[in-house]
């Protein structure tokens, strides 16, 4: 088990995914079969990878490091997928959903994988309200994820009724009452989710100052999530506002606004290699920076 | 096996033959099966007798006697007191593996009028199930028909003969409407005009349950006749601004030379309900709704009847493509079928051979342990399971030769060999 690396499941997806991707061409049972096989083999060692990596650290993966963090995101996203897949062999939600599922554990390599600190020596009260905006945020994540899906779904399907294209092949989608339904509830579960998750952090942040490890609000980090989540919530209020939206623009105003806050997650992360602006007082003196999964970094 | 079939289908004989060869009720069908075993007693039949379709098989175990084909036509013609002249050329026959074949292509849905349609199953079945009820089948017609059965399920699984909706209004409701509804009991449907395409479209449409219908025409009779016949209101023509802004869907085929509704007269209808979705079936030719009307905002989906067909003639060219996939499929389960039934001509041969065999094996055990008294019981269950053991070893070779033999037709010359090399009574 300790030989499971995250190449494994992300191969393991990545067939899953080609495989979707051949059944535009031709549908078939075996396919689908060898594609649920797959997706399943690689949830299994994307499981044992993450009990390893707690063990490991002996935090939860929620708090143990940001890779960590980003690969629970991951594990609930392709969790769902085979949900989905199953249970709806025609659903072509995997063409959607995998590319995203790949993004995370391709991002989750480049982010720094090392133990959070100020949580793993902190009194368990913290590491409980950790955990509670660790596990806020990975589920508002997720909410966006499949706002970003349902719009992206919503905007194919439109458009082929528009163009008068009949059903692709390999490429079933539900309809669009349905998809706007989906997607108005993945705003407004996702939204306040990140609000919590995002006022949880910012506790954590200030009780964090007294102690040992610094945190800096003037951040840029923290500066543009806290404009992106800001856009967000004006969304949100627009959406729980007006009377019968028109379909396609919530559609496309999900898609910019939850695009733009997960390019900005993943670009912070793999640009800053999973540092969250917070420090630590060193016996000597000097500052050693320490990554932590905090809004702050979403 | 003596198995045939003598038929008309569409693509043999005109719908004034088919008509008047057709056997419409089940009323009319018994009288039939009682006529027809009172001319043939030995002989099992099905009537398969469809719209496209009048089919009568028949099988019997027995060579001796068997209906000719002649003879039923014959039938045909005395049952429906029509003179074989104005017939017999529209009908064909098949026997043997063709009979089978053809019973095959038919329930596969390949001899349809479309390609691919799903009923003819339930209607061969229904055929089957009246022909059990009136005693006219037998174990043969039971074979032949679960076999049919089975190679439909097996076509419509392993080819997708069956895949894409092939006529208009099941393209537009099936394709395009399911996708822009989630149901359809709560829209309101506006058919302009009254031709037959939106009777078509609108029982589709009902059979998905809708809301309320309502039908505009310029000639009043006319949308009064549809909506009888379809549970509908008609409105008056010139109140069809308003009924257009009420409409969730729009059925239009009124005939007219020119388009009746432009961008600008229905931009004017969607003010303060472009929000809603309206789903547009513009069925004349020409054109009843300017093309420029699928522009009026986001919420429009207009479709003509040139979209709907281009999308019906590619999934029909699509379906043919698969043909030849199901082609292979019957002619492996027709020999197959017709290995079985061979095969099972010489089942009461293998089973006198075995009888004999073990008749002796029997006797020569009863002597065996008459003159060995003290042979113990595990040695004299040895002794038995090694007697067992030759006799199947010596009835092998025949009974393969059986079977191979069997593949090309019921194995007479071998079965009587058999017979007289092992002295076999019947």
């Amino acid at each position: 088990m300790s030989n499971i690396s995250i190449f494994c499941f992300f191969a393991s997806y990545l067939v899953a995914f080609a495989l979707e991707l051949s059944r535009l061409l031709k549908r078939t049972t075996i396919s689908r079969t060898v594609m649920l096989l797959f997706g399943t083999a690689g949830l299994v060692a994307h499981t044992f990878y993450l009990f390893e990596q707690s063990a490991k650290q002996n935090l939860p993966p929620l708090l143990s490091s940001t890779h960590d963090w980003m690969l629970v995101l991951a594990w609930v996203v392709i969790l769902f997928y085979l949900f989905m897949t199953t249970f709806d062999r025609d659903l072509a939600v995997g063409l959607f959903l995998l590319p995203l599922v790949l993004l995370f554990v391709g991002a989750a390599y480049f982010v720094n994988d090392s133990p959070n600190a100020m949580i793993a020596t902190r009194e368990s009260a913290i590491q409980k309200w950790a955990m509670l905006h660790a596990t806020l945020l990975m589920f508002g994540i997720a909410g966006v994820v499949w706002g970003i899906v349902c719009s992206l779904m919503y905007l194919v399907q439109h458009r082929r009724l528009k163009q008068q294209q009949t059903l692709q092949q390999g490429l079933t989608l539900p309809s669009l009452p349905r998809l706007a339904r989906w997607n108005r509830w993945s705003v407004m579960v996702s939204i306040p989710l990140l609000t919590l998750g995002m006022l949880t952090g910012v506790g954590l942040g200030l009780y964090a100052k007294g102690g040992a490890a610094t945190m800096s609000f003037t951040d840029p980090v923290i500066m543009v999530n806290g404009s992106v989540w800001l856009v967000m919530v004006g969304f949100f209020i627009w959406l729980w506002r007006t009377d019968r939206p028109a379909g396609k623009q919530v559609a496309w105003l999900t898609m910019w606004a939850f695009g733009f806050l997960l390019v900005t997650l993943i670009g912070l992360q793999v640009l800053t290699g999973g540092h969250a602006a917070m420090s630590v007082s060193q016996p000597d003196g000097s500052q050693l920076v320490i990554g932590v999964p905090t809004i702050e970094e979403c | 096996m003596q198995v045939q079939v003598v038929y008309c289908s569409h693509q043999t004989a005109g719908l004034n033959v088919r008509e008047r060869l057709a056997f419409s009720s089940p009323e009319q069908i018994q009288h039939a099966y009682d006529d027809f075993r009172g001319r043939f007693p030995a002989s099992e039949i099905v009537v398969v007798s469809t719209c496209n379709r009048v089919e009568i098989y028949t099988a019997q175990e027995a060579a001796e006697d068997p209906p000719t084909q002649v003879q039923i036509v014959q039938f045909f013609s005395d049952f429906h007191q029509i003179p074989l002249e104005d017939f017999v050329d529209d009908l064909l026959a098949r026997t043997g593996p063709d009979a089978v074949r053809h019973l095959f292509e038919v329930v596969s849905s390949l001899d349809s009028m479309v390609l691919g349609e799903p009923q003819i199953v339930s209607q061969v079945k229904s055929a089957y199930d009246l022909s059990r009820e009136n005693g006219a089948s037998g174990p043969l017609t039971n074979a032949l028909f679960q076999g049919a059965l089975h190679v439909s399920a097996r076509v419509r699984s392993e080819t997708r003969l069956a895949e894409g909706k092939v006529s208009i209004a099941s393209v537009a409701v099936g394709d395009f409407g399911k996708s822009i509804f989630d149901r359809f009991d709560d829209k309101t449907v506006l058919i302009i005009g009254a031709g037959e395409m939106a009777e078509e479209t609108l029982r589709y449409l009902q059979e998905e349950g809708t809301g309320e219908v309502f039908v505009v025409n310029r000639s009043p009779e006319r949308a009064e006749r549809l909506a009888k016949d379809c549970n509908a209101v008609v409105k008056p023509f010139d109140e069809l601004d308003r009924w257009m802004r009420e409409a969730d869907i729009i059925v239009s085929t009124t005939g007219a030379e020119r388009p009746i509704v432009d961008a600008a007269r229905f931009r004017a209808v969607r003010e303060g309900h472009a929000n809603k979705p309206v789903f547009i079936l513009d069925l004349g030719a020409p054109r009843d709704f300017d093309p420029a009307v699928a522009d009026v905002d986001d919420n429009v989906f207009l479709y003509d009847i040139d979209h709907l067909e281009q999308t019906c003639e590619r999934n029909r060219s699509a379906r043919s493509k698969e043909v030849q996939a199901a082609r292979v499929i019957i002619d492996e389960e027709s020999r197959k079928f017709m290995q079985a039934i061979y095969h099972q001509a010489t089942g009461p041969v293998i089973k006198r051979l075995r009888e004999e065999w073990t008749e002796i094996r029997e006797e020569e055990m009863q002597r065996l342990v008459a003159k060995l008294p003290d042979l113990e019981e595990n040695a004299r269950e040895e002794v038995e399971r090694s007697l067992e053991r030759i006799i199947n070893k010596l009835l092998h070779p025949p009974l393969k030769a059986l079977r191979d033999e069997s593949a090309a037709g019921t194995p007479h010359g071998l079965v009587d060999a058999l017979r007289r090399l092992f002295h076999l009574k019947d």
